[in-house]
């Protein structure tokens, strides 16, 4: 439900808009370490993901997110002497405020880019992706599709054999917990042997499949299109572009004006910021809006 | 009137002989077809039958090059009146159109639309004829409404209709299919069927479907052959029609009541696989006695599997409660052959479990009973999916167990396969052993089964004996 929602920030433009949209979002966050970009990217990425994957979804990844930034917040003053600013002692170790900021925003930035990470896939959905590849690379992409697929299958048979060999409680012992280590292992080299061997037996299959419906029959291979690039698609992708350049040379000045060491400088409230915060609130914004809309009509 | 079109056959075989290449296990191997012709007019809708092994396969495959087997080949085969040989990969995909068995192996994209698209961006078609096809296509089989969806989604019946689609979407003029519906359910083969049917009468496609099981086909036939020694020899298509073949003629005899004492009792379970996925068992209700068979009938998602890993332990409940008093002693038979067999040899595999009290005789002497024992030395994963499924059975079988637990044990059996099995179940319910069995096959159900629970809506909707069962059936009837 929240995924269907929140693909409504993207969903009517071709693949290129989002993918601008979140080159352009990461990059800079990886690259600008500076508190209120930092804070800006967090809030904003939180929000989409509320957005489009659901609160819920949200919360269970901070769960283990948030203990990950305090510790990169706390473990860095204890290794990094620099600052100037001590805040308290800790037996012989001086705690110091630089290297708390500077840990704060590690672990800030960390959490944004998984967040925002979660939030590409999201929208731009392996499918999509691989229909956009599949048309300059197509043994690339048919490889990275089969690929994908092989994995889940994978764990979902190893389950499968598993529990079928528990269940065969009149075999005597086979399958049974109580069987000793070497045994224990000597029954999982064999069924990842075995695992292997019915996957490769299945790709023949499918290899036999691909090649009755003339894999590899011409070089000049077609694609289908299932998203056409219109002139508003480039229009937007263009809009987002300069969108990105601007807050790329405005993230340069605030970078420039900022230090963590020896002393943190004040920040001072600038229109500079603006134009990130519209950026990082962009699509969560246009969701939301959408919800609304519908709320209202429905 | 699809068949007075064009002079030129859609298919024609002359003296064709076939044998495998030579390897290590038969250096001189036998022919697999031999001196076999046939002429298949066009708009024709033709049956191959025979059992399993009896070269259905290769012959299918040898009327496609790219997916031919290796082996020397003798006499010719063409195609609309040109001889395989000469046709390249690209005319040979354009003409002729194979579906295969298994409808999860032969789907190779993730999504639907991608697929159906696949063989159209093989042959280097336009956008413009891609995107009328495909939407002819859909428009045709109805596939619309999933068009957007995964493959990994779909249900059986759904993704051998999109193999079926995905094949003719290039329009090929001959149809090849092998056993394309010995997988599905019942409603989803009748289905499909008349889907082919269609398309061999609206579309005029000549359709040549390979199978084991005509019965559900007969109807929509022209012709039927039957191979035997290795060549098809026309038969009547009426002689193809008759009830339940071999299973019918196993006796009602031997299977009583059962009047065992209570071993198995499953009361108000609830089953769902995610968290917020749908309960695919809803207060399910079961009771097994020693001695008894009951068959588990309803359609696919109707949760019968899932009943019988309930009763197996594999599958937890959520609610409700399960008393096994053999759940010590219990064996329980996968819809996957394979996720029983991991060893080297067949012999390997029948003594695997020879720990629970059986000898090498015992385990000798079932596989002979079950036509296994010329392929005791060979890798389990070199013989044929009805080999496997018998080697599984046999295997569980040995452990002698007192509760046997089955899923669709006849999955692509042929009819002396399914008496075996038949036979088999109905030994061990003699012998006191409680058996839960879920199946599609309804000939079996009523060979082997006291007694029949029919789910639906993940509840046990009826428990009956198995004779009024069938009798009183709308569905199940016939």
């Amino acid at each position: 439900m929240g995924r269907r929602s929140g693909q409504t920030a993207f969903e009517g433009v071709h693949l290129v808009v989002p993918a601008v949209y979140f080159v352009g979002t990461i990059g800079l966050g990886i690259f600008v370490l500076q508190p209120v970009y930092v804070l800006l990217s967090v809030v904003g990425a939180l929000l989409f993901g509320g957005c489009c994957r659901g609160w819920r979804a949200v919360g269970r990844s901070l769960a283990w997110q948030a203990p990950l930034v305090m510790l990169v917040c706390l473990v860095n003053p204890l290794f990094s002497r620099s600052g100037a600013t001590t805040l308290a002692w800790l037996g012989p170790l001086p705690l110091k405020l630089e290297p708390l900021a500077f840990g704060a925003c590690m672990g800030g930035m960390l959490v944004s880019m998984l967040q925002w990470v979660s939030n590409a896939t999201c929208v731009l959905t392996q499918d999509r992706v691989m229909g956009m590849a599949g048309r300059r690379l197509p043994v690339v992409g048919t490889m990275v599709s089969m690929a994908v697929q092989l994995l889940p299958q994978l764990l979902r048979r190893h389950a499968l054999v598993a529990s079928a060999l528990d269940a065969c409680t009149a075999s005597g012992g086979g399958g049974q917990p109580s069987a000793s280590g070497r045994a224990r292992l000597g029954s999982y080299v064999r069924s990842s042997t075995m695992l292997m061997s019915w996957a490769m037996e299945d790709s023949l299959e499918r290899s036999d499949a691909m090649r009755a419906r003339g894999w590899g029959a011409t070089s000049a291979r077609s694609h289908y299109r299932t998203e056409l690039l219109r002139s508003r698609d480039v229009l937007y992708a263009s809009a987002l572009a300069a969108m990105v350049g601007a807050n790329v040379v405005l993230a340069i000045v605030a970078v420039g004006e900022w230090r963590f060491y020896p002393q943190l400088p004040t920040l001072e409230p600038w229109w500079g910021y603006a134009p990130y915060a519209v950026l990082m609130a962009l699509p969560s914004v246009l969701a939301l809006a959408e919800r609304l809309r519908w709320n209202r009509l429905g | 009137m699809a068949s007075s079109r064009g002079e030129v056959p859609a298919l024609q075989l002359d003296g064709l002989g076939f044998s495998y290449a030579a390897a290590e296990v038969a250096p001189s191997p036998e022919p697999v077809i031999c001196s076999a012709s046939l002429t298949v007019p066009q708009g024709a809708f033709v049956l191959l039958v025979g059992d399993t092994g009896s070269g259905k396969t290769t012959l299918m495959r040898l009327c496609k090059p790219e997916i031919a087997p290796e082996g020397s080949m003798r006499g010719t085969v063409r195609v609309l009146g040109r001889d395989v040989h000469e046709l390249d990969p690209m005319a040979s995909a354009r003409s002729v159109g194979y579906v295969f068995q298994s409808p999860d192996n032969q789907i190779v994209c993730d999504s639907v639309c991608h697929e159906l698209a696949f063989g159209l961006e093989n042959l280097g078609v336009p956008q413009d004829q891609m995107r009328r096809r495909i939407a002819e296509t859909c428009y045709f089989f109805g596939i619309e409404p999933w068009f957007h969806a995964r493959c990994a989604e779909l249900s059986g019946g759904q993704r051998q209709l999109l193999a079926l689609a995905s094949a003719l979407v290039m329009r090929p003029r001959l149809l090849l299919l092998d056993e394309p519906t010995s997988m599905l359910d019942p409603v989803a083969e009748k289905s499909f069927l008349s889907l082919l049917f269609r398309v061999n009468r609206e579309l005029g496609v000549t359709v040549v479907v390979a199978t084991h099981a005509p019965q559900a086909m007969v109807d929509y036939a022209t012709t039927a052959f039957r191979m035997e020694g290795g060549a098809p020899r026309q038969v009547e298509l009426g002689s193809l029609r008759g009830g339940h073949g071999l299973l019918g003629r196993i006796g009602d005899d031997g299977l009583a009541e059962p009047s065992g004492e209570l071993r198995v009792s499953l009361g108000d379970a609830w089953y769902r696989y995610e968290r917020d996925g749908r309960w695919v068992l809803r207060s399910a209700d079961l009771s097994l006695r020693a001695g008894e068979v009951r068959a588990l009938v309803g359609g696919n998602g109707s949760g019968k599997s899932t009943l019988l890993m309930a009763v197996a332990g594999i599958a937890r409940l959520q609610r409700g409660r399960l008393s096994n008093a053999l759940s010590r002693s219990q064996a329980y038979l996968p819809q996957s052959p394979k996720a029983l067999l991991s060893r080297e040899t067949v012999e390997a595999e029948l003594m695997e479990w020879s720990a629970s009290g059986y000898g090498r005789d015992e385990a000798l002497a079932l596989a002979s009973a079950l036509g296994l024992a010329s392929a005791l030395g060979r890798h389990p994963y070199d013989l044929s999916g009805g080999q496997q499924q018998l080697l599984a059975f046999a295997k569980v079988l040995l452990t002698r167990p007192r509760l046997l637990l089955l899923d669709e044990p006849t999955k692509g059996l042929d009819d002396a396969a399914r008496v075996l099995v038949a036979t088999r179940v109905r030994d061990a319910a003699r012998s006191g052993c409680a058996v839960l069995v879920a199946t599609h096959d309804v000939a079996f159900a009523r060979v082997v089964a006291t007694s029949c629970s029919l789910l639906f809506d993940g509840q046990v909707s009826l428990t009956q004996d198995a004779r009024s069962f069938f009798d009183e059936s709308w569905v199940w009837g016939a």
